[in-house]
């Protein structure tokens, strides 16, 4: 056992914990996968039984939605435990394949996908975006900062081409990194790779202060909560797309014209809703969308169903066989009738628009990014 | 039981275009990033698992500049006791043959009973060094090892060979020995990047061609037995079919041609 292990009950506040079971209550993977978050914030009391715990596969169930954290009474954060447990396994080096090759790739490559940095743009080739210098004297008003997923992902890349086409609308000062651009490391950490995550914070933060810029706007909530709540030192403002747009919007700097005669629903993503709060500006957006009708979902806003992309999960397969969360949101979109499910980050584009493939209903019910649906009612 | 592994940083060329530099000698590496040899990362796993096993000591080995560090790190971190690293400008031009005189002279220093190699490595892929160095050595050696068993205490070992069409050729071998490791023979684990930053507190040594007795006949070109000549970009044959369009789109002609074919 190391050091830092003998501080696991101090670093949790486990001590604090009166077992009440929110936690488990309202763990959304509770419900189809047999981790029970409980039982580890009094497991992890024993510091002997703190390897063995690490290797139960259940702590690589959790998607670190927050909603145990956001339910404590006693304001602990559980899904900080499993992290924890995850990152005594990351120090042994024994994690999934899949796993330890995203982790391999963001030290590399600077993103988790496997690709070479030098692909990074690909997504923007046809696109004139300014790349941005560092100690640029000629101040730019927005950085925007391209998450892995839009910029490798032939699916999600769309999303981000969407953005840059909504901000040349609506004539914002705009620029990109470029190929220097690194992952932001949300999913570093909560994979339980504290060290790396420290590489991204430090290295991000430097590379980021050095240009000089009004503020960064990020397409993903993980890279937007993560540059905004876990970095140190970061100088400029951090603001998700959708507070821009909304802010573009109701400033009449953007106007849409054409008539999208659909009834969407919005999914809030948990690094966006739960974790920051931010409900209010995608649906001000979805709203002011021509001919478009909107209804919520019955679970929205900080009740709002997680689709299990987060917390690393995107590399580790949850061995259940009970039905995804995101077919259980797709069925709920269905029954109300919605054609459209809008979301605003691209792991819950992913999730959800595979469900609607297991459902077979793809024909009939789209996925798209908030972005995606504005570049069409422009 | 003592273990030597040989490492070299390379390329990563699996996704990214390759092209030919002004020399017509090698290739543009400004904007590749590099890494470990596949089968390397392989090689150190199986060390590293067989010093967890049987007790002993695992001396990491890589011939090239300082930015080799980084894969020398990556195996200190999973395990590996000591490094050497082999640095000389006469090592420039070195085919297999030369880079195993030079390694064959690194391991002389070293106490051993098995010298672990990758099968081949992903930049020229001659997938002679084991050989070579095996025969320089003159010990048993064995390639394409994808399996590896430790019999009457170190004094023999069990060699799986992994040939065309699935077989597995088993053959044993008496140590000293060279193994030649294939990918798969394991599964490699994760070196952490708080283990990489402490294993930089292990020292490297720096060897150069005199340090290791070596003539300038043994080194770079005049130690090789084949020069390189240069790099031709393949002709698109007259079969080759380039498929465009959006993923969606060319999956779905892979998939029609592949039927049409009657390959699946």
């Amino acid at each position: 056992m190391c050091a830092e292990e003998l501080d696991f009950i101090e670093k949790y506040d486990l001590l604090g914990c009166i077992q009440c079971g929110r936690c488990t209550g309202g763990c959304p993977v509770a419900t189809r996968t047999p981790l029970r978050v409980r039982g580890f914030m009094y497991d992890g009391l024993n510091e002997e039984r703190l390897e063995e715990l690490s290797e139960k596969p259940e702590i690589w169930d959790c998607t670190t939605c927050f909603t145990c954290a956001a339910r404590c009474p006693k304001g602990l954060e559980p899904l900080e435990v499993l992290i924890g447990l995850r990152s005594l396994l990351i120090e042994e080096g024994k994690v999934q394949p899949t796993v330890r090759d995203a982790l391999e790739s963001i030290f590399k490559d600077g993103n988790p996908w496997g690709s070479p940095r030098s692909k990074r743009m690909d997504w923007a080739a046809d696109l004139d975006v300014k790349i941005l210098e560092p100690e640029d004297e000629e101040k730019t008003d927005v950085m925007l900062y391209i998450c892995c997923t839009d910029a490798y992902d032939p699916r999600v890349m769309k999303v981000a081409q969407a953005l840059v086409k909504v901000l040349k609308a609506a004539n914002v000062d705009f620029g990109l990194i470029g190929e220097e651009e690194s992952c932001c490391g949300s999913e570093v950490r909560r994979l339980g790779e504290e060290g790396l995550f420290e590489m991204c914070d430090e290295e991000n933060v430097e590379m980021m202060n050095s240009y000089n810029v009004g503020s960064i706007v990020a397409i993903s909530p993980h890279c937007y909560n993560t540059l905004k709540k876990e970095y140190h030192g970061l100088k400029h403002p951090v603001l998700h797309y959708t507070e821009l747009v909304a802010q573009l919007l109701e400033d009449g700097k953007l106007t849409l014209n054409t008539e999208m005669k659909k009834l969407i629903t919005y999914h809030d993503p948990c690094f966006l809703g739960k974790q920051n709060d931010i409900y209010d500006e995608p649906r001000y957006i979805l709203t002011r969308i021509p001919g478009a009708e909107y209804k919520d979902f019955d679970r929205c806003r900080e009740r709002s169903l997680c689709c299990e992309g987060g917390g690393g999960k995107m590399w580790v397969e949850t061995e259940s066989k009970e039905e995804r969360l995101a077919e259980i949101r797709v069925d709920d979109a269905k029954e109300m009738g919605a054609e459209v499910i809008a979301v605003a980050c691209p792991f819950c584009l992913l999730t959800l628009e595979d469900a609607t493939k297991v459902k077979g209903v793809d024909e009939e019910m789209r996925v798209a990014d908030i972005l995606e649906l504005l570049a069409e009612a422009l | 039981m003592n273990m030597v592994v040989c490492v070299k940083r390379v390329p990563d060329t699996s996704e990214s275009e390759v092209h030919i530099d002004g020399s017509g000698k090698g290739i543009d590496t400004s904007r590749l990033s590099f890494g470990i040899n596949e089968c390397d990362n392989y090689a150190v796993e199986e060390a590293i698992q067989k010093k967890e096993a049987l007790g002993g000591n695992v001396t990491v080995i890589s011939l090239g500049d300082k930015q080799s560090d980084e894969v020398i790190r990556m195996a200190l971190a999973k395990g590996g006791d000591d490094a050497i690293r082999l640095e000389d400008e006469a090592f420039a031009g070195s085919d297999a043959v030369a880079v195993a005189k030079a390694l064959a002279a690194a391991v002389k220093d070293v106490e051993w009973d098995i010298v672990f190699t990758g099968a081949l490595t992903d930049d020229d892929g001659y997938a002679a060094v084991p050989v070579a160095l095996g025969e320089i050595l003159g010990v048993p050696f064995a390639t394409y090892v994808k399996k590896l068993e430790v019999m009457d205490d170190g004094k023999k070992v069990k060699v799986g060979r992994e040939l065309e069409g699935g077989l597995m050729e088993m053959v044993e071998m008496t140590t000293p020995c060279v193994l030649g490791i294939q990918t798969g023979i394991n599964e490699p684990r994760y070196a952490s990047f708080k283990g990489i930053k402490q294993a930089a507190r292990k020292e490297i040594t720096i060897k150069s061609a005199s340090d290791l007795g070596l003539d300038a006949s043994d080194c770079g070109e005049a130690g090789s037995w084949a020069a390189l000549e240069q790099f031709t970009p393949p002709v698109v044959g007259e079969m080759a079919e380039i498929l465009e369009g959006e993923p969606d789109e060319t999956a779905g002609k892979l998939a029609g041609i592949l039927k049409e074919k009657g390959l699946v």
